[in-house]
């Protein structure tokens, strides 16, 4: 039995790819359409981004890649044994320039994907919010009077400044993590662990490569 | 249906029912795990469904129990767990028995889940305590009676992740981490998560040999040769390089017994119930995404009911078990014994009939009388 690896078709997906070729090991050429492929000895699923952890938790898959962004909101109980170092962003939240400062008192209406990041990092704080779950497209909600502000992920900023929004505070960094299932790592240890070395050492010689 | 019919069947999230062969091998399986309980000497014990919610008092478990007030104004909870509600009766009840005391239970534990998880509420657990008696004999042995209930469940390829709290906690401890700084660390221990925990202890300003210890904790898990390397590494932390001679023994003890392909260690397994102050395992198998039990030593729970002793537990989940078993052998499920149809026009002479053939052992679908509907034209 072959070890299955959940990948997400999103972001994440040229960077998983080069860097599975830069350690050797298989990866698939052109899924398409599908949905699983199997290769040399590996079984790779292409689901979305933020049910990999999920794929991983329950041990449909042995291992996968995930943003530390997803694998936050998710709280999915799952190993994170390396970081893979592409994928870099950041989790920020971000406020309609010119209203960066917030002086009301009255809950915050917070537009975002990571409704659980978001209502953590508030209620930590000791603001009380009220948390819109959207899909997509956060960077609309405050200048349309759905939200006062959004917690998204931003690489460049640039997709937040044409929606005349400025970055206010930075909730956590994200880069793409290896998981593994917690059975898988125990049960399967071998093959995990060739996984793991082969990937550790291809993020050794990507240091210093462009994102 | 009409519409109140219809909201009568509904179900209320987190709640699951058996019929027929699911059923059946359920009892199976139960009947096979008590077996082995038995052949240990272990002593059965049924505990009540709720007690003072105090007893159950564990941060860890205080979110998810059902808690409701009495009559008389005492705050109740349906158990979330067995080991506290054991741990009492044998300070209470059973103060006067000599330790050690070996007690098992088999039966269900009420846990919230939130709506939203669909996870299941009411989780069967098979276990036993082992409360008393020299510490690491009793590790030992619950070791050796999991490995029995696997091999008699006809489990293939599992193994017993063993760890121990305190490499852990003794690094904690060696370097003064306040209550925060060790959760955050623990966790991304726990997520073998190396670059999480530098960060961590970056962060807490924490730096020398426990540290790197530390962060490597997290990674010393494997066969029983990382427990050589993990020696090594924690000779720098008397209390983390005690957990690991601990360790060490019981390991020795398993391979000497014929179970050393079963052992895998983990000493980056710091979760748990937060009693827990020794040895820690859990147990894996291939086909099976989580654990499907655990168990380790709680050396300070019982003090707080006043009967200071040291214990060590272990409990498998029924319903994983179910689970793994439909995984690894689908189709294993047996049938019911075919019925013996007993019918005849006269209910009396029928049931006599039936109750000669029951005497004999055979198993009967009574049908006596011409009313019965089977044979009632269409």
């Amino acid at each position: 039995m072959s070890l299955t690896i959940a990948l997400s078709k999103g972001k994440l997906l040229a960077g998983s790819e080069s860097l599975f070729r830069r350690a050797g090991l298989p990866f698939p050429d052109d899924p398409g359409r599908k949905l699983v492929v199997a290769l040399d000895g590996l079984r790779f699923l292409f689901v979305k981004d933020m049910d990999v952890p999920t794929y991983v938790e329950y041990g449909v898959a042995d291992c996968g890649i995930a943003g530390r962004d997803v694998l936050l909101e998710m709280a999915s109980d799952v190993y994170e044994p390396l970081d893979l170092g592409f994928g870099r962003c950041r989790l920020v939240v971000a406020r309609p320039r010119g209203q960066e400062k917030d002086a009301r008192s009255s809950a915050l209406r917070v537009a975002t994907k990571y409704p659980r990041v978001a209502a953590a990092h508030f209620l930590e704080r000791g603001v009380s919010v009220e948390v819109v779950r959207l899909a997509g497209s956060v960077e609309l909600a405050p200048g349309l009077g759905l939200s006062d502000c959004i917690v998204d992920v931003v690489e460049t900023g640039r997709t937040l400044a044409e929606n005349g929004l400025a970055v206010v505070e930075e909730v956590a960094s994200s880069t793409a993590r290896l998981v593994v299932n917690r059975a898988s790592y125990h049960a399967r240890r071998d093959e995990v662990m060739r996984l793991v070395a082969a990937l550790t050492a291809a993020v050794g010689t990507m240091v210093g490569t462009p994102q | 249906m009409n519409g109140s019919q219809h909201r009568l069947v509904q179900v209320p999230p987190g709640v699951q029912c058996f019929v027929g062969a699911e059923a059946r091998r359920r009892r199976r399986i139960e009947e096979t795990v008590v077996s082995v309980f038995e052949g240990w000497d272990y002593e059965e014990i049924i505990p009540p469904l709720f007690d003072y919610a105090d007893v159950f008092a564990s941060p860890g478990l205080a979110a998810r129990t059902y808690s409701f007030v009495g009559r008389d104004g005492s705050l109740l909870a349906l158990r979330p767990d067995f080991t506290s509600l054991l741990a009492k009766i044998a300070a209470g009840r059973l103060a006067d028995r000599p330790a050690p005391i070996r007690l098992y239970y088999s039966g269900e534990v009420l846990r919230y889940e939130p709506p939203q998880a669909g996870r299941q509420s009411e989780l069967f657990q098979m276990g036993l305590e082992h409360l008393g008696g020299q510490s690491r004999s009793a590790d030992a042995e619950i070791l050796a009676v999991a490995a029995e209930c696997l091999e008699s469940l006809g489990i293939a390829e599992w193994v017993l992740a063993l760890g121990h709290v305190g490499a852990f906690h003794g690094l904690v401890r060696a370097l003064g981490l306040g209550e925060a700084a060790a959760d955050l660390v623990g966790q991304r221990v726990e997520a073998k998560d190396a670059d999480g925990v530098r960060a961590a202890l970056a962060a807490a300003r924490a730096s020398g040999p426990a540290a790197d210890a530390l962060v490597r904790l997290s990674a010393m898990a494997g066969d029983r040769a990382s427990l050589a390397e993990a020696a090594a590494v924690l000779a720098c932390c008397p209390e983390s390089a005690a957990a690991v001679a601990e360790l060490q023994e019981v390991a020795d003890a398993l391979v000497a017994a014929g179970l050393g392909d079963r052992v895998a260690i983990d000493l980056g397994e710091v979760r748990g119930l937060d009693y827990y102050t020794g040895l820690v395992f859990r147990v894996y198998a291939r086909g099976l995404g989580f654990e499907v039990g655990g168990g380790g030593r709680y050396d300070t729970l019982l003090a707080r009911f006043g009967r200071p002793m040291p214990a060590v537990g272990f409990m498998l989940g029924l319903d994983r078990v179910a689970l793994l078993l439909d995984r690894q052998q689908p189709g294993a499920a047996e049938a019911a014994a075919r019925a013996e149809r007993v019918e005849g026009d006269g209910l009396g002479s029928t049931l006599a009939h039936a109750r000669s053939r029951r005497t004999a052992g055979a198993r009967v679908r009574f049908a006596a009388g011409r009313g019965d509907s089977a044979r009632r034209p269409r």
